[in-house]
């Protein structure tokens, strides 16, 4: 059964529908992010947020991407995340204040970024650009094992050497004092 | 009950108001859109990286500003015609950097919390005492 390009009854296209959809999602799972206090809830709305960003990468035309973010951003990191949140977060602490003192000017000085970004953007004379094409995976492929072979193996070498030091890391030194709370799960 | 109703009645207004805004950019056929996402989202990021306590929150909004990176570079690949599938590709290679932080981050975040039984940052102050 075919849909057509846009949304029956409107002239609105399914891209620029589904576009606002995604990026909605994405800014406010990424607020509730920076802002919420249950920080188990924080993590829980990051898997949103980069679910959101999965489809948009689907809509510029990049699958291969958005199947890598849904991979590796929600199924490993936040996962990560959620099991680092679980051994260091206790009931003692003063969780009360989400904040730091200097949140007004953080505040302050992250709307003076997003906003010399745009102007910057919009000032810009993107018109010598093409359109949006989408990305061939079998181009993409012959890409990554000729022109970039070289970054690609250092890349390999760089994550062999993070698992080596994250695991030296969080290594419990043995006979420290003996206590074994948090321990078992790794 | 009250605070859902009044939160997803905020959360359409906050859509219906950036869809007005991506149909003016150009929607998602032009590449101001995607940059303006992608510079919004680092700018939420940065705010709280800034302004978080919580160290793992701290981590959190550095895997914002990853991604918000990573959106532009994939929009500019999908976008300028010479760059083909590089574009991908170089995400690609960021996502697996972050990956590499991601655990190396998490890892110190522990090792420090079982010295100072605190995720709280600004009780990390060992070296000014």
């Amino acid at each position: 059964m075919a849909i057509g390009t846009t949304i029956p009854f409107t002239t609105i296209p399914w891209d620029d529908a589904l576009f606002v959809v995604f990026a909605g999602t994405m800014l406010l799972a990424a607020i509730l992010v920076v802002t919420m206090k249950d920080i188990i809830r924080c993590g829980l709305a990051m898997m949103v947020c980069f679910g959101a960003l999965a489809g948009i990468y689907v809509i510029i035309g990049a699958p291969l991407v958005a199947a890598a973010e849904v991979l590796v951003y929600i199924g490993a990191i936040s996962v990560l995340v959620l099991f680092a949140i679980m051994l260091t977060q206790t009931k003692d602490a003063p969780a009360s204040l989400v904040f730091q003192t200097q949140a007004i000017p953080a505040a302050l000085a992250a709307v003076l970024l997003a906003v010399v970004t745009i102007l910057a953007i919009v000032a810009t004379d993107w018109h010598a650009l093409a359109e949006r094409v989408a990305t061939n995976t079998t181009e993409l492929a012959k890409k990554l094992f000729s022109d970039w072979v070289l970054p690609f193996e250092i890349v390999g070498v760089l994550l062999l050497a993070a698992v080596v030091g994250g695991v030296f890391l969080a290594k419990r030194e043995r006979g420290h004092d003996g206590e074994r709370e948090g321990g078992q799960f790794r | 009950m009250i605070r859902i109703f009044v939160g997803a009645f905020l959360a359409a207004v906050f859509v219906g108001g950036l869809g007005i805004i991506a149909l003016a950019a150009g929607g998602s056929r032009s590449l101001n859109s995607y940059l303006i996402l992608a510079s919004l989202l680092f700018a939420i990021g940065m705010f709280g990286f800034l302004a978080r306590r919580n160290a793992i929150s701290m981590l959190m909004s550095i895997e914002l500003m990853l991604n918000a990176v990573n959106l532009s570079i994939v929009a500019f690949g999908g976008f300028v015609k010479g760059l083909g599938a590089s574009g991908s590709v170089i995400a690609l290679m960021v996502m697996a950097v972050a990956a590499a932080e991601a655990t190396v981050g998490l890892a110190i975040i522990i090792a420090i919390y079982r010295n100072k039984k605190t995720p709280l940052v600004d009780e990390y102050d060992a070296m000014s005492q």
